[in-house]
Order: C-alpha cells, then sequence, then structure tokens
C-alpha cells in the first residue's frame, strides 16, 4: 500500500518518463498560443471574465516592468543633492519657493476657515416625497390614504415607542432601521463600525431630519469614544459629526465620513 | 472507528469555491426580470438569488468541516500524531472558521432578503442583490488561508499509513540508522527507503505480515535523539506518539558497532529516558549489526552498561543482522509469541472474557456409565512406531524427501501409484485405458457385479422373512399397563393440540371486537357435548334447563294471545328474573313488527300499507319519503340590509 511520500520515493527511485522535460517544454511554449487563440475566440461572459484576467495580468507586468526600470536608472545615476549640481538657470528659484510657500500657506489657512461650514458631499441628489413615503391604504375597504411608510433607512432613537396605530401617521419599518454606520477618518484613513447617535441634518427636507431619515449627504452624529480622539483641552471626545456618503437603501448598510 | 482518511474532497481555493457556488446561482435561477414586472414579483426573483448563493456557501462550507475527521472522535493515537503533524490549535481554528464564515454568510442573507422586502424598484432590489452577494464574496475571500490549509491537510491526511491501532503491532525504535527500516522491510514488503544516512525515514511507515495465520503489523518509526520531550521536532514526536498510544510489542533497535555515529552509552541512555512510554507493553531490545560487532565482544564498561537494560527484569535481548539476514525471523517470531502472550493476558484481566465464559459449558461424562473401558483403540504398532523427527538423520523417507532430493516442488512429481496394492507389482504403472475394444471399461471391472448384488438381495429377502429385523424389544418389555399409559399420553397430547388450536382460532381477532365472556352464547346442546366430553353427568342439569325452556314457550304463547306490546313483555320478564339473567339472554325486540299480534297480523298490514302506496305511485306524486325542502328562499335571510358579518347568521 502507497504511504507518505510515495510519489517523490518512486520518482527519486525510478526516475520520471522519458519524455518529461520536452512534454513539459512544449505545454509551456504553447501556453502562450493557447492564451490568444482564448482571446480571439472566446464569447460572452467567458471572454469578457478573460479580458478582464488578462488586463490584470497586464498591468501587473507593466508596473513591474516599470520598477525594474526606475531601479535601474537609480542605480546607473544618482542625482546629486547639493545646489551646486543645479544648473544656474536654476539657481535663485529658491528663494521663490520659500515666498510661494508662506502664500500657500496663507491660503490654507483661510481655506481652512471656509472649510468649517464645508462638508465632503455639498451637493445632493433631490429626493420626491412620493420616492421618500409610500401611501397605506387603511380603513375596512383600503380606501382611506393618510397612512405614510418611509421608504429609505431611518435612525430610531432607542428609547422611541411607536404610537397608537390610529394616530401614526408616518411608519418607520423597524426592518429598515439602522444603529450603526460604518464610519471612515479621512486623516486615519480607517473605517469603523460606530453606533449612530442621532441625525443632525438631512440636506432635503427639515421634516427628514425630524424623522431620522438616512439618505446620501445626510449630516448624522456618531459615537466616536472607541477612537479615543481628544480635544485640545484634552477631555475625549464623544460624539462627533459625519457624513453618509452612499444610499443606504442600496447597500443595505451606512457608510459615513468623519468631519474633522 | 475510521484509520484511513483517503475519501476527502478536494478543498478548493477561495477564487474557486466563489466560482463555483455564483456560477451555480447564476445556471439554477430564473435570468430574466423586467422593470414592468409586479413589484412582489421583482423582490421574489432577487430574493431567491440571495438565498440560493447563501444556500450553496453553507452547503459547501459544511460538507468540507464534515469531511475531516473531528479530532475528539479519533483514536488517541491518531488525534495525537495529527497533533503533531498539523498542529492541533491551527487545525480546529481553521474547520471553526469555516463554520463561522457559514454562520455569518446565514446572517447575511437573513438581512439581505429582509431588506429586499422593503425594496421599491428593480433597480433597488438589484442593487440590494449585489450588495448581499459582495458581503458573501468578502467573507469566502476571507477564508483563504484556512482553505489552503485544510488542502494541504487533506492531502497530507490521505497518504498516511493505514495504521489501526487496536490490532496485534509491532513498533520498531531507536536511535537514528541503527537499521529500523532495513528491519522492517525485510520481515514485511514494505517498501521502505532504506539509506545509510541518519533521518532517512521521516514519517511513520507500516508493513504487514502474517505469522501463525494471524495478520501483524509492523510500524518503522523514525529515530529518536536523547533530549527533553519538549525539544523534539514533528519526525520525533511521530515515533513518540507510536509507542505512547499503541498497544503493542515494543522493538528497541541497538547498534553496538557504533556505526549509527552514536555511542552505545547514548543508545542506553535514551532507552532509559523513554522507558516511562514502555508501561503496559511488551519490550524487546533488538541488537542489529552483529556481522560488525557483537554484545559478547564490549569491553567491561559497556557491557555493563547494556546490563542495566536487562536488570528490570521483562526485557529481552535479542541479536540479528539485517545485512546477512541472520537470525530475523526468529526475533520475529518471539516478538509475535511475546505480543499474543501479553494480549491474552490483557484479555484474561479484563471483565469482557467472562461474557464469553459464561456462555461455554463443556460437558464431561462423570462416572463411566456401565464400567465398560471406552478408551481411544490405538494400534500396537503405532504405539511402537518411532516418533517423526525432521531433524533426526535416520528418519523415515517421506515422500516429500523424495520430492526435495530430485529437485523439489514444481520440477519433480512424486508417484501416487507406488502406494497401489495390486496383484503384481508391474502393474502399478500401467495406464488404464477408458474403452477397450469398443467397450467402456468401467463396465467390466467387476464381472461377477450382477450375481453379487443378486445374493445380497436374497439375503435380504431372507433375512426379512424370518423376521430378523422385527425388533422383539417392544414385547418383552412393554407390559399392559405400559400400552394403557402410552395410549393415554397420546391422547392427552392431542386433546392439548385441539384445546391449544381452538384457544388460538377463539383468540385471533381477524377484525372482529372481543366479545366478553358473559354475552357469548353458549346453546344447550354445546354444554352437553362438554359435559359428556369430560365425563360429567349431566341429566340433572339438562332437564333442569329443558324445563325452564319449556316454561317460557307457554309464557310467550299465553303473552302472544293477550296481544301485549312485546316491548313491555321484555321489561316484565326481566324483572321478574335476576338482573344477572337478564343481562346474559336479552334479545333486541324488532320494531318492525311491534305493534302485531300473531305474523297473520303482519301479513295484513303488509297488504294494506301496499295498496295505499298504489294511488300514489300511480299519479307520480311525492311521497313523505322524498326529499322536501319547504322554503326555498325564507324571506326573513334575503331580505333587508346586511350588518357586518350578518351573511351568514341572521
Amino acid at each position: 500500500m502507497p504511504q507518505n511520500e510515495y510519489i517523490e520515493e518512486h520518482i527519486k527511485k525510478h526516475g520520471r518518463r522519458l519524455d518529461y522535460e520536452e512534454r513539459k517544454r512544449k505545454k509551456e511554449a504553447r501556453e502562450s498560443h493557447r492564451i490568444s487563440k482564448d482571446a480571439q475566440r472566446l464569447t460572452g461572459f467567458r471572454a469578457k471574465m478573460f479580458a478582464k484576467k488578462r488586463h490584470q495580468e497586464k498591468i501587473e507586468m507593466k508596473k513591474k516592468i516599470k520598477q525594474h526600470e526606475k531601479s535601474n536608472v537609480a542605480n546607473q545615476t544618482s542625482t546629486p543633492d547639493d545646489p551646486d549640481g543645479l544648473p544656474a538657470y536654476l539657481l535663485d528659484r529658491q528663494n521663490t519657493n520659500q515666498a510661494k510657500a508662506l502664500s500657500t500657506s496663507i491660503k490654507q489657512k483661510r481655506m481652512e476657515k471656509a472649510a468649517k461650514f464645508a462638508v465632503p458631499l455639498p451637493k445632493v441628489r433631490g429626493i420626491s416625497e412620493e420616492e421618500m413615503f409610500k401611501v397605506i391604504k387603511t380603513g375596512k375597504t383600503r380606501r382611506k390614504g393618510w397612512k405614510r411608510m418611509i421608504t429609505k433607512h431611518t435612525f430610531v432613537g432607542e428609547g422611541f415607542t411607536r404610537r397608537p396605530v390610529k394616530f401614526e401617521r408616518i411608519i418607520r419599518p423597524s426592518a429598515l432601521r439602522q444603529k450603526k454606520a460604518n464610519v471612515t477618518h479621512p486623516e486615519l484613513g480607517v473605517t469603523v463600525h460606530l453606533p449612530i447617535l442621532s441625525v443632525k441634518k438631512n440636506p432635503q427636507n427639515p421634516l427628514y431630519t425630524q424623522l431620522g431619515v438616512l439618505t446620501k449627504g445626510t449630516i448624522i452624529e456618531v459615537n466616536v469614544s472607541e477612537l479615543g480622539l481628544v480635544t485640545a483641552g484634552g477631555k475625549v471626545v464623544w460624539g462627533k459629526y459625519a457624513q453618509v456618503t452612499n444610499e443606504p437603501d442600496r447597500d443595505g448598510c451606512v457608510n459615513a465620513l468623519l468631519l474633522v | 472507528m475510521k484509520v484511513t482518511w483517503k475519501d476527502i474532497g478536494t478543498v478548493p481555493n477561495a477564487n474557486e469555491f466563489l466560482d463555483v457556488v455564483l456560477n451555480r446561482t447564476q445556471r439554477k435561477t430564473p435570468t430574466v426580470i423586467r422593470p414592468g414586472f409586479k413589484i412582489s414579483r421583482i423582490r421574489a426573483f432577487y430574493m431567491r438569488k440571495v438565498r440560493y448563493t447563501a444556500d450553496g456557501f453553507t452547503e459547501k462550507l459544511q460538507d468540507i468541516v464534515d469531511s475531516f475527521p473531528r479530532l475528539d472522535d479519533i483514536h488517541p493515537f491518531h488525534q495525537d500524531l495529527l497533533n503533531t503533524l498539523y498542529d492541533r490549535d491551527h487545525y480546529k481554528i481553521a474547520l471553526s472558521q469555516l463554520s463561522m464564515a457559514k454562520h455569518l454568510i446565514d446572517q447575511v442573507s437573513r438581512d439581505y432578503v429582509r431588506l429586499l422586502k422593503f425594496g421599491q424598484s428593480l433597480f433597488q432590489c438589484k442593487q440590494l442583490k449585489r450588495a448581499a452577494m459582495g458581503r458573501m464574496a468578502t467573507i469566502v475571500k476571507r477564508l483563504k488561508d484556512p482553505l489552503l490549509y485544510l488542502e494541504q491537510v487533506r492531502q497530507h491526511l490521505g497518504r498516511l499509513p493505514a495504521i489501526d491501532p487496536n490490532t496485534r503491532t509491532l513498533v520498531i525504535c531507536g536511535y537514528p540508522n541503527v537499521g529500523k527500516s532495513s528491519f522492517l522491510k525485510s520481515i514485511t514488503r514494505a517498501d521502505v527507503d532504506v539509506q545509510p544516512y541518519a533521518f532517512t525515514t521521516k514519517s511513520l511507515y507500516v508493513g504487514h505480515f502474517d505469522y501463525k495465520y494471524l495478520r501483524y503489523q509492523a510500524i518503522d518509526t523514525p529515530g529518536i535523539l536523547d533530549h527533553p520531550l519538549e525539544e523534539m521536532n514533528t519526525i520525533e514526536m511521530q515515533s513518540i506518539t507510536a509507542i505512547a498510544h499503541l498497544r503493542s510489542c515494543i522493538l528497541y533497535f541497538m547498534d553496538l558497532s557504533e556505526q549509527c555515529g552514536f555511542s552505545v552509552e547514548a543508545q542506553v541512555h535514551l532507552y532509559h529516558s523513554i522507558k516511562p512510554l514502555f508501561a503496559n507493553k511488551t519490550v524487546m531490545v533488538i541488537i542489529n549489526k552483529i556481522d560488525a560487532m557483537r554484545p559478547e565482544d564490549l569491553d567491561e564498561n559497556r557491557r555493563a552498561m547494556l546490563d542495566t537494560i536487562t536488570a528490570e527484569g521483562n526485557v529481552e535481548i535479542m541479536q540479528l543482522s539485517c545485512h546477512l539476514e541472520t537470525n530475523l525471523m526468529e526475533v520475529r517470531n518471539a516478538a509475535c509469541e511475546k505480543l499474543l502472550a501479553a494480549r491474552v493476558e490483557q484479555k484474561l484481566k479484563g471483565t469482557k472474557v467472562n461474557d464469553v465464559l459464561n456462555k461455554i459449558h463443556l460437558a464431561v461424562p462423570m462416572v463411566p456409565r456401565d464400567g465398560v473401558d471406552r478408551s481411544p483403540f490405538i494400534p500396537e504398532a503405532v504405539k511402537s512406531m518411532k516418533k517423526y523427527d525432521p531433524n533426526d538423520p535416520e528418519r523415515r523417507k517421506l515422500s516429500r524427501d523424495v520430492e526435495a532430493e530430485n529437485g523439489g516442488a514444481g520440477v519433480y512429481n512424486i508417484n501416487l501409484r507406488d502406494k497401489y496394492m495390486l496383484e503384481k507389482d508391474e502393474w502399478k504403472n500401467d495406464i488404464i485405458p477408458e474403452l477397450l475394444d469398443g467397450k467402456n471399461v468401467y463396465d467390466f471391472l467387476d464381472p461377477e457385479i450382477g450375481s453379487k448384488l443378486q445374493a445380497l438381495e436374497e439375503e435380504e429377502e431372507r433375512l426379512e422373512a424370518e423376521g430378523f429385523y422385527d425388533s422383539e424389544d417392544d414385547d418383552i418389555f412393554e407390559t399392559e399397563e405400559d400400552a394403557d399409559i402410552r395410549m393415554k399420553a397420546a391422547w392427552i397430547r392431542e386433546k392439548k393440540k385441539l384445546i391449544q388450536n381452538e384457544n388460538r382460532s377463539r383468540k385471533s381477532l381477524r377484525n372482529r371486537a372481543i366479545i366478553p365472556r358473559s354475552k357469548v352464547r353458549k346453546t344447550l346442546s354445546q354444554m352437553e357435548a362438554h359435559l359428556d366430553s369430560i365425563h360429567v353427568d349431566h341429566t340433572e342439569v339438562t332437564e333442569r334447563a329443558r324445563g325452564r325452556a319449556a316454561e317460557e314457550k307457554a309464557y310467550e304463547a299465553s303473552i302472544d294471545e293477550g296481544g301485549v306490546d312485546t316491548i313491555m313483555r321484555e321489561a316484565a320478564r326481566s324483572r321478574s328474573r335476576g338482573p344477572a339473567e337478564s343481562t346474559a339472554n336479552e334479545i333486541q325486540s324488532s320494531r318492525f313488527d311491534a305493534g302485531l299480534g300473531t305474523k297473520s297480523l303482519r301479513a295484513k298490514a303488509d297488504r294494506i300499507e301496499k295498496m295505499h302506496r298504489r294511488e300514489r305511485n300511480r299519479l307520480g306524486r311525492a311521497g313523505e319519503a322524498d326529499r322536501h325542502v319547504a322554503d326555498t328562499k325564507p324571506k326573513h335571510l334575503f331580505a333587508g340590509k346586511r350588518g357586518i358579518g350578518k351573511t351568514s347568521r341572521r
């Protein structure tokens, strides 16, 4: 009975087939032919997948070639760091560079002041009432239509209890309620799953803000105590604003960008 | 319990896994949907896709998890072996990651199906489906490493030797390069690599051989170096596992010539350090390579060291040389004998043996029945014959010896006709033809066979006529009393049988209800027959019964004449008699005849009824037996306003 490394053992004892090397070489040589044949003849979904794969491979290859070229260049000519190596016509640019830096820093500061009120998504798509609300027919003969159901995801506070059926004009379905959001810190470049505290502002309509509707561009307040951010005074920041960057009703989750 | 795991299916890598499942979803679920369709249909279409994909993932993951052996379910030997080879924690974590992924995928599918129920448009539903599949794919992509690991484990697991931990086992262990593998190779047909350097064998190898019609497995282990258990590497740990867990005979190999590169001191020291593992096992120390160095040639110090091994008592030292192939079989047989003895002893110690012993009883006659000695008959010639001994030079010459002298089996055939007893010796080797002179030889083997048969038959007839075969013993022993008893016994047996059959047929229900004994009717004649059969005088009883019957008849006749209602009569009778009797014999009265005095009245009533029907039948009018609805549409059910829920109840 064969056991353990019996294949390697057999190869060691008896060697491979006599034409093994040749077959291997030929197979490798034919590989490019096969690829070209595929590229020409495949159709439909398979062709799409093939092209995608090939495209990816080519990108990889080109990147690698570029890297090699770069490293070769670096090896060949070492750039001189001292200003003496610069040509004469570039020598007096140094001062202007410093001036430019100064002006850019001033500009930056101004921009920041303005940015206090700027958000990553300044414009949003308008959402009509028809899209937002679905009319629910009530009454014994389904003739009455004063009830509405929100079709978008919403944030509902923790202690919320529904009103009696007779007085509940707007329903927020529990399946579409969201408690947490994937919040990205733009500077740290990390994404954390954080609990939502409240909806600060829905740009569509103040009513939506009140109802806690989450659409693209909504400003929400998230609990960032997990991130361990500290204010200038040294206190731990608890709540922070973030803007929703996706359509939650299409992805089934809320993605947001932290406003810093 | 499973010993090999060759049948585990291949574990695909993460990308293949995705391709397989997503492809399946694409192939097996409907693909055409239009925005104009009813929204419920669109939702169902996408919900089905999400569910189907999740099912595909979970099913595949479950298959993988189930196909791998659970470490808690296998023999401790395999458990430990798997631990040393694949690391128990790593293995368990990989499998648990798979089952965790299954769980997560289930959750994702549940969440997204719930969201799809609120989908408002085809586009939204489609996006939700995409998101669901994307999340499932991410979960599976994260399984890249466990899947790769499990595939490697599967490949290695399939190539492990099939070691049965419960069978008769010889475990060969010792320092590297002392000749363990060459011993296994020479006693079994296992194809083991033998090389003149240390650690040629890197894993366990198993070989099988037969000894005394029993199958044994011999296990070759990698060499062990003498250091603490914690410092041992995977290769050494495999041999430790085999030594520790297999109930076996352990052959500790030693090389006194030190060609292996390890001194005798080191080898003895190793023996002592792994000795705790030999508890409850039989141990033999085998000295290999005696062609190079024998234990007798050792110097004083080393000899003393070697003797410390045997000081324990039940350890035997044997010598062999795999190179010269001396003493191989002796060592093997001695080990097998020792192992077998140990196993039997262990079995006798256990409680299991009693279960078998309880069932076996060897009956031995206690006292000779009539004082006659019935010892087996052995002819004198046999008793005085010299015992055959294969090593005796003056032994009898057997046909086997003749065969061996002339070239052995396959070359020379012994003559089987030598032992024929014929009138003349030269006839022995004659060829007997099947046909001779156109006649079948077998018909003429014995010319007088006809007359012999006739003689036999005549004798038989004569003996029969003389009454030779009639057994006279019966007449001699049997007295009249005996015959009587015999007859009665036969009668009793038959009667018993009859009763049994009757009861059986009575008790078999055949889809009928059980009738209580008190309700079963028995006629007078039945009672009479029964009493007759048991020889009880019943004249008095029958007379009384007959008298009663006559009385009743007279009573009935008197009632008939009086024209009193039958039902009333029943009641009157039951009142007059005791309660026990009345329940037993009461007959249901016929409603049909109730109210009619005599039989003639019945006929008259029939005639009158017929007459009345005639006219109505002639006109085809509805009779009182016909279905009749008095009011098909009662006004109160159809007129007026209907309030809530008043349609069916008014």
